[in-house]
């Protein structure tokens, strides 16, 4: 009797030990994330002085990292700000997607914050094009040309977005330094006036990430004309990239994903059932991503 | 509706249709792409079976030549010749093709783009590439 209620104590203890944890993660991630934000817009308007979009890109990267007086270092932290950003960004809607938050939110908002998430990574990607490598083209190329799959308007879609020849990065280039920035703390205007960093939390990303780029060196880009016979995008793409060798490009490039986006979008306008249905859908189609992200770049 | 009310719909709708006679040219402008070509030109030294430049592959039989575009038609990756397969294999989805370009396994569903040659006088061959 005495060791049931010492464990229903400590259950207890426990729950609020947990509780308490999670309160405080929920508190702090969107801070940090808006931290690495500020540090990731700061160092790429420094690294926008030094950077051309024509030409050689990639010998123009390589010259940034190995010639230009703290290139390297600005190159790190733009680059793990931004990575940790995306990251954070995720744990934060994770966070809220399991504590079903977004019942609070009105459906407006919500497509905000989640249009806003997703411009993080587009945002990534045009920075993982940028890069010149081979890798960052390749990327390019099979963005245009899904883009080109979308019924009736893809080809002005594509030309939006990605040029050719030797404007193949200037587009991708706008939308990383302008468009989509400025897209971005558009939508996320009313989450950024709340969640301002404190200077506690901005001290913090701040000595952490200039940590990680002193010592930290970032993965190496393959050069243009290199001969690989298995390459990789960046690793939030990695499950649609292993969708693509199994499924039509129009179904495993844009349907799937724009399904598992509408879905996510929808969640405060769903009730009942439907809510619980959408969730458990949302779940599993994060779980099978996650996997099939693992066999591409493991097996 | 009252007066004031029915002027202030009248004006949003001569606001949309101005942005929408603004966006049309507006849109024209924005995706309008010349299409570009490049010539790629294979000297003799250069003329030997599955020679890669600027991406086309020069293909040799005997004396006669045809060319290829290394241009995957899943989703546009450049394709390497794996020289002991005697295969081009597409290093982002692993599609497959043979040695003349035919479609063997992966996504792609299309053989690769034969492009038309040009034997110079000087004997170097010249073959366009869509940019």
């Amino acid at each position: 009797m005495r060791y049931n209620r010492g464990s229903k104590r400590f259950l207890q203890q426990t729950q609020k030990v947990m509780a308490k944890f999670f309160n405080k993660t929920s508190l702090y991630l969107p801070r940090l994330s808006l931290a690495a934000l500020i540090i990731c817009l700061v160092s790429g308007v420094v690294l926008a002085f030094q950077y051309r979009p024509f030409g050689n890109v990639f010998q123009n990267v390589e010259e940034i990292t190995t010639l230009v007086p703290y290139g390297f270092f600005f190159r790190r932290l733009h680059y793990a700000s931004g990575e940790v950003f995306a990251i954070l960004v995720l744990l934060h809607v994770a966070d809220y997607f399991f504590r079903s938050a977004y019942k609070r939110q009105s459906f407006f908002d919500w497509f905000q914050l989640g249009l806003g998430a997703a411009l993080c990574f587009f945002i990534l990607f045009t920075g993982f094009i940028l890069q010149g490598g081979l890798e960052g083209y390749f990327a390019g190329t099979i963005l245009r040309n899904l883009l080109e799959l979308i019924p009736f308007v893809g080809s002005a879609a594509s030309h939006m977005v990605i040029g050719r020849g030797h404007a193949f990065y200037f587009l991708p280039y706008l939308y990383h330094c302008c468009f989509l920035p400025l897209g971005l703390v558009f939508l996320l205007r009313k989450h950024i006036r709340d969640w301002l960093p404190d200077w506690g939390s901005m001290t913090v990303a701040t000595m952490m990430l200039f940590i990680y780029a002193l010592a930290v060196p970032m993965p190496k880009a393959l050069p243009p004309g290199a001969e690989t016979s298995f390459i990789t995008g960046p690793w939030f793409f990695l499950g649609v990239q292993e969708l693509l060798r199994h499924f039509s490009p129009l179904w495993a490039g844009l349907f799937l994903p724009a399904l598992f986006a509408a879905l996510f979008l929808s969640l405060p306008a769903l009730s009942g059932v439907w809510a619980r249905v959408a969730r458990y859908t949302l779940l599993t189609g994060a779980g099978v991503y996650a996997v099939l992200s693992v066999k591409l770049y493991f097996f | 509706m009252d007066r004031r009310g029915f002027f202030k719909k009248l004006r949003w709708f001569f606001y949309a249709l101005f942005g929408a006679v603004l966006a049309l040219p507006a849109l024209s402008f924005v995706t309008y792409r010349k299409k570009r070509t490049r010539t790629v030109v294979f000297t003799v030294s250069e003329q030997t079976d599955h020679y890669f430049k600027q991406g086309v592959f020069l293909i040799r039989e005997g004396e006669a030549f045809s060319a290829l575009s290394a241009k995957c038609t899943h989703l546009g990756c450049t394709v390497r010749f794996d020289q002991h397969k005697k295969q081009f294999v597409c290093p982002c989805h692993q599609s497959v093709y043979d040695a003349v370009g035919k479609r063997v396994a992966g996504p792609a569903r299309d053989d690769l783009q034969v492009l038309p040659v040009t034997l110079r006088e000087n004997r170097d061959i010249e073959v366009v590439v869509e940019v």
